[in-house]
């Protein structure tokens, strides 16, 4: 049963880019707002909003009552949750499911089961998917020791129900290893309420690469190749690509065969990503995670696919069948994809919320924005900071990089420090150019050079 | 249970968020202006309140219906909203004394119910919300014209 009316549970560029999705569909669209969201541009644009709460997300946008009880009193019978927010709480299909609502995106059981890093890790494992050697649950300094001893330094500690950096620590020796379960122990507590923690190899020069997958819950998935995503910054990505050019065909092939393997063995449905550690000296691919929601960086995968992810999500979230079969998706070109936040990169990446007084964005054949804002929107600064992203598509790296370049350029921000001039240098750095980089690369490398020039 | 929602509510609200996404932060200080709302929060060693520095300014009257969020009755009446999207239960009718605390409305989220009580004592004066219907933030139920 086709969705037709579709609510909308998040905000920003991404609540603007499901509504269009479903418009192409035919789909009616209510996008959920917060008190400080009325007037977005997504807001704008849908057929109806519903204002959920005050500004403060904790009482709108993240209460999963709040979103089912409006997805169904306005009569939808889709909710897309985007990402962030409850995107990967199994609260959320759940209560759509007691509802009435089609969930778009996994079933709440298997969101639960690869949430949880180590039952995640369990699932791979039994799929054949390799993993960076590892520990089971580290229960106690002594552990930590004994277990950073056996796998070999450095080692990374991490949290059981962890993202986003928090509740990580490395660790170099045997001390270090057991000061740094202390440390993570409490940082996990305190961001996610379970101190539970694993260790992992830590891998000094790897790269971040991931598969994007989609799956209809009938058995079938298939997989728009892979992306990099090797520029970060406290482990969060600031600029995408698609392919990972600096992997070899044969290890390609292995690496979309293992994220189709693993999916597959959960019967897994809708878009999903399986996250891998490239470490390149020893040619080899880990397991990280599988991120059960559409991601931030889909568009660099749309582009070098030419299908529309978003769309396919809200066809097989109603019901259909993978209208495409893996022969169908051929892959072409290059992408990349930045990130811009409000943030002035110059003084430790301060987030600076305001009003937009001037904008105006590249256009051109493969170039593609995707944002939320215009001249006189409001960054609210209740929020994250992201104002859009810009993402270019061209045969080759380097044309890609060329035509980003020229976007950049011709990209009129006013009224809040953005990270354009950030990606324009990151671009034009040689490492970038000759594709040197690593996922410390931008932190031990770039931001130090540029804090001794600005010095 | 429900508190009602009014512009302290709302600007009390704001002040939480603002000051997690302060503490989140590496600001030394922030401040919003917002419709009729001001706030500035700073860390110690922050910047000084820039409210403080222009000539004083006349208290507030004391209206309790915001502007712009819909005057369900007269001016002067105490406007009950809806503290957050939910379903109208129950309210109670037109001419209803009602005291401190008493619940003048019942409102549904999913199956739970939930009460809205009363904010001042006096009469129920207006109904502007009608059982069943979904209700946003901030929407108004009820005015209550307070006890002189």
């Amino acid at each position: 049963m086709a969705i037709k009316r579709l609510f909308i549970a998040n905000r920003g560029e991404i609540a603007l880019r499901i509504v269009r999705a479903a418009q192409a569909l035919n789909v009616e669209t209510v996008v959920a707002v917060s008190d400080a969201d009325r007037d977005s541009a997504a807001a704008r644009m849908a057929d109806r909003i519903v204002v959920l709460g005050p500004a403060s997300a904790t009482k709108s946008y993240l209460d999963p009552r709040l979103v089912v009880h409006a997805a169904k009193e306005s009569g939808c019978d889709g909710l897309h949750p985007g990402y962030g927010f409850l995107s990967e709480r199994a609260i959320l299909p759940r209560l759509c499911k007691e509802h009435g609502v089609a969930f778009v995106g996994p079933e709440a059981d298997v969101i639960d089961a690869l949430g949880d890093k180590l039952r995640a890790r369990a699932m791979a494992s039994a799929a054949g998917v390799p993993l960076v050697p590892g520990s089971e649950c580290i229960a106690s300094a002594a552990d930590a020791r004994r277990e950073g001893d056996r796998i070999g330094y450095p080692v990374l500690l991490k949290a059981s129900a962890g993202g986003g950096g928090r509740g990580m620590v490395i660790a170099h020796n045997g001390d270090d290893a057991e000061a740094g379960f202390h440390k993570a122990s409490a940082e996990a507590v305190a961001a996610f309420g379970d101190g539970t923690l694993f260790m992992e190899r830590f891998v000094p020069q790897a790269r971040h690469v991931e598969v994007q997958l989609m799956g209809d819950g009938k058995g079938k998935v298939i997989h728009f190749g892979e992306r990099d995503c090797s520029v970060q910054r406290r482990y969060q990505k600031l600029l995408e690509e698609a392919p990972c050019a600096a992997m070899p065909d044969h290890l390609r092939a292995q690496l979309h065969q293992s994220a189709v393997d693993l999916a597959a063995s959960v019967n897994y449905r809708n878009a999903g990503t399986a996250e891998f550690l490239y470490d390149v000296q020893r040619q080899e691919f880990y397991f990280i995670e599988v991120n059960a929601r559409i991601q931030v960086e889909h568009p660099v995968s749309e582009m070098i696919s030419g299908f529309d992810l978003v769309q396919e999500q809200i066809r097989i979230a109603g019901g259909a069948d993978l209208a495409l079969s893996q022969d169908q998706v051929k892959l072409s070109g290059h992408a990349i994809e930045c990130r811009i936040n409000a943030e002035d990169s110059t003084r430790d990446f301060m987030p600076s919320p305001g009003r937009i007084t001037k904008w105006k964005a590249p256009t051109g054949e493969g170039v593609r924005l995707d944002s939320h804002m215009s001249e006189g929107a409001m960054i609210p600064p209740y929020y994250d900071s992201m104002v859009g992203k810009l993402i270019v598509h061209a045969p080759t790296r380097a044309e890609a990089i060329s035509k980003l370049r020229d976007a950049i350029d011709d990209f009129v921000v006013e009224g809040v420090p953005t990270t354009l001039p950030l990606h324009r240098a990151i671009i034009d750095h040689p490492d970038f150019i000759a594709n040197r980089i690593h996922t410390r690369w931008l932190e031990q490398v770039f931001l130090a050079e540029q804090a001794r020039t600005a010095a | 249970m429900t508190n009602v929602t009014d512009t302290a509510d709302g600007a009390i609200n704001d002040a939480r968020a603002l000051l997690q996404t302060l503490m989140a932060s590496d600001w030394r200080e922030v401040h919003v202006r917002s419709g009729g709302t001001e706030i500035f929060i700073a860390r110690d060693g922050g910047g000084s309140n820039p409210m403080r520095e222009p000539a004083p300014v006349a208290p507030a009257a004391p209206t309790a219906s915001p502007a712009g969020a819909g005057q369900a009755g007269t001016g002067s009446d105490t406007v009950v909203t809806a503290p957050h999207v939910a379903t109208v239960v129950e309210t109670l009718p037109i001419g209803t004394t009602v005291t401190v605390g008493q619940t003048v409305a019942t409102l549904r989220v999913l199956d739970d119910t939930e009460t809205v009580e009363a904010p001042v004592a006096g009469t129920i004066t207006a109904v502007s919300a009608a059982v069943g219907d979904l209700l946003d933030f901030k929407v108004p139920i009820l005015s209550i014209a307070q006890n002189a």
